[in-house]
């Protein structure tokens, strides 16, 4: 009580603040910090089991040498990793606009379709996902059905038409993963004013411009959000190879010291995917707010 | 006269001026009754799309073998066949494995609604030396995958330092690191709770000192039980995103008494395909033209049952779901 009474506002101010956030730096050196260095340290020595626990001898960069040049499925996989997130987490975040811009419309029926919209998060995610990729049943039936290859092939040259139908077969899949997204957007919808709206119709601004000059500039964070949230997404769901192939060093083959050297890689590689993102959309915020 | 003839123009002007009026209002008319049948057509085929995994789910699950192998038979099973339901449900350990899944994804989801709200407070409302570098390593957390830890977190499971007890196998992996704030999207929840606290006005806490309250009192009694909105939102995703996740469960989850549903799920659709491998190789080709043997229907009861809890839990809180979303402010600002 004493001391209490001697410390100032402000040092007690800060005093508090610490002590709401106390738990969370606790759990950040124990089960981030902490394990995130002794990740960095395995990366460079090789673990292996003895009565003592595990003994550890300096590797150097032994294993991220064997990354790049004697492991053959690491590089393959990355590259596979990086072009499903390039090709997939733009559509992503078309589609999430697209259909945020639908149920921000006021309709009958809303409640509805909003929860029909987010029930892949529930379904689609995890275990079922992949036991659903399995069987087939991530591809909508019209593809086959229609014979819609043989029937196309008329008219464009096969060497186009497998990748465009690829690329169509895994819209199914592009949809389910776009839930959150949705959600996000559409809580960045309903914060805008509808005096600005107003203000744009009496201008006799076209919905087409509304949308552009408007609508896109008020909900860029949202899609900054967004888009982070996808890469993370892409980088770290069930179906990610790289991940699969991680598993299979450290607990099928029990190569510690490789698996953190992968481990940290990815995350490097990772990094620098959000880093560029980061940048680019730095520049783009900053021409929205000199706008406005 | 040219009164009367200046009038009668103008009321021949004024006519067809009506009927131009009329027309078009009956052409915004049909244009935005068009414009309806287009949207509901559009959200109708979108909404398709979203509930096509359930339907295929639920249809196949109730299917016989043969209607599986039946090319006539698309949505509708010939006769509702219960027994698929009942071989899964012994497959996957149906109860026990509800049970793992039930205390991880309801017992982290509760503690993290606890630490994350706790934290997330701190964070929105005090002002403290420090306080940018913490934000910016809670979404440096955020960023990490889960992949490049994990190998330390399993030793330090495994053999934990100054208690040496081993934490493999038990629920305790999954629960701890929720009571610190962390587990599972653990820094994504905390910026939910950011982002709701940060709209509460101040005057309800200055009214709240000058009663007397301390500022943990003053949380406790105030601020967290407004918080409900945002703590809807994380109470779902995380129990959600904790019964479907099959990473961490395999990694701390070895022996299959502690195997939640979706890794029994996964256990028993590896064990199906095997089955299915030495079904295909025992039947002669032109038997297997006819009738490839299948278990799919069998794997989608599986997942049916797996996925019931969390679609009854959504459809039971879904309606408050989304408008709390959107108080939330989760889209931040």
């Amino acid at each position: 009580m004493n001391l209490k009474m001697k410390l100032s506002i402000r040092v007690r101010h800060m005093l508090e603040g610490y002590i709401f956030i106390l738990p969370w730096i606790v759990g950040f050196l124990l089960f981030m910090a902490i394990p995130l260095g002794r990740s960095f340290y395995y990366a460079f020595h090789r673990l292996e089991p003895s009565e003592h626990g595990l003994v550890a001898t300096f590797v150097g960069f032994t294993y991220f040498r064997q990354a790049f040049t004697t492991d053959v499925d690491f590089l393959p996989l990355l590259q596979k990793t990086m072009t499903a997130m390039v090709t997939q987490v733009p559509l992503i975040l078309v589609f999430a606009m697209f259909s945020a811009l639908l149920l921000n419309k006021a309709s009958r029926g809303k409640v509805f379709f909003r929860g029909v919209f987010f029930l892949p998060v529930i379904i689609a995610s995890g275990a079922i996902l992949r036991e659903l990729l399995d069987q087939g049943a991530a591809k909508l039936p019209i593809f086959v059905q229609y014979d819609l290859f043989r029937k196309l092939a008329f008219f464009i040259p096969e060497q186009i038409l497998e990748p465009v139908l690829e690329y169509a077969d895994s819209l199914t899949l592009v949809m389910w993963d776009s839930g959150v997204q949705i959600l996000i957007f559409l809580a960045g919808l309903q914060t805008i004013s509808p005096i600005l709206y107003e203000a744009a119709k009496c201008d006799g601004a076209t919905k087409w411009e509304v949308f552009w000059k408007i609508t896109f500039p008020m909900i860029m964070p949202m899609i900054l959000v967004n888009t982070l949230f996808s890469i993370v997404n892409s980088f770290t769901k069930t179906d990610n190879h790289v991940m699969n192939h991680l598993m299979n060093i450290v607990f099928r083959n029990n190569d510690y010291g490789y698996g953190s050297a992968i481990g940290w890689l990815y995350f490097l590689f990772i990094f620098i995917v959000l880093g560029i993102i980061f940048l680019i959309f730095r520049k783009s915020m900053a021409t929205a707010e000199g706008r406005a | 006269m040219e009164r009367i003839q200046s009038m009668a123009r103008r009321q021949l002007l004024l006519k067809p001026g009506t009927q131009d009026r009329w027309k078009i209002t009956m052409v915004k008319r049909t244009r935005s009754v068009m414009g309806t049948i287009i949207y509901y057509l559009v959200m109708l085929s979108l909404s398709f799309v979203f509930l096509y995994p359930l339907l295929y789910i639920i249809s196949r699950s109730f299917m016989t073998s043969v209607d599986v192998a039946n090319a006539t038979v698309q949505w509708i099973p010939t006769h509702l066949s219960f027994a698929n339901y009942r071989i899964a449900m012994e497959q996957i350990h149906y109860w026990p494995g509800f049970a793992n899944s039930a205390i991880i994804s309801f017992g982290s989801a509760f503690l993290q609604i606890l630490s994350c709200s706790l934290v997330g407070y701190g964070f929105a409302r005090f002002r403290f030396p420090g306080r940018g570098l913490w934000m910016a390593l809670l979404l440096f957390t955020f960023l990490v995958p889960p992949q490049t830890i994990v190998v330390p977190l399993y030793l330090f499971f495994s053999d934990i330092p100054f208690l040496h007890m081993n934490w493999i196998n038990t629920h305790l992996p999954f629960v701890v690191p929720s009571l610190f704030g962390h587990g599972l999207k653990g820094a994504l929840f905390v910026l939910i709770f950011i982002q709701f606290y940060r709209r509460l006005p101040h005057v309800l806490e200055e009214a709240a000192r000058i009663d007397g309250a301390g500022p943990v009192r003053t949380y406790w009694k105030i601020m967290f039980p407004l918080a409900r909105p945002a703590m809807l939102v994380v109470f779902l995703f995380s129990v959600v995103w904790h019964w479907n996740d099959v990473f961490e469960p395999t990694t701390y989850l070895t022996v299959p008494d502690f195997f939640n549903l979706a890794q029994n799920m996964a256990t028993f659709n590896g064990s199906a395909d095997a089955q299915m491998g030495q079904m295909a190789q025992s039947v002669s080709s032109s038997q297997a033209i006819g009738m490839p043997p299948t278990l799919m229907n069998q794997i989608m009861a599986a997942v049916m049952l797996t996925i019931i809890p969390i679609l009854l839990l959504y459809l039971f809180v879904q309606r408050y779901f989304v408008e709390s979303i959107e108080n939330s402010g989760i889209a931040g600002e």
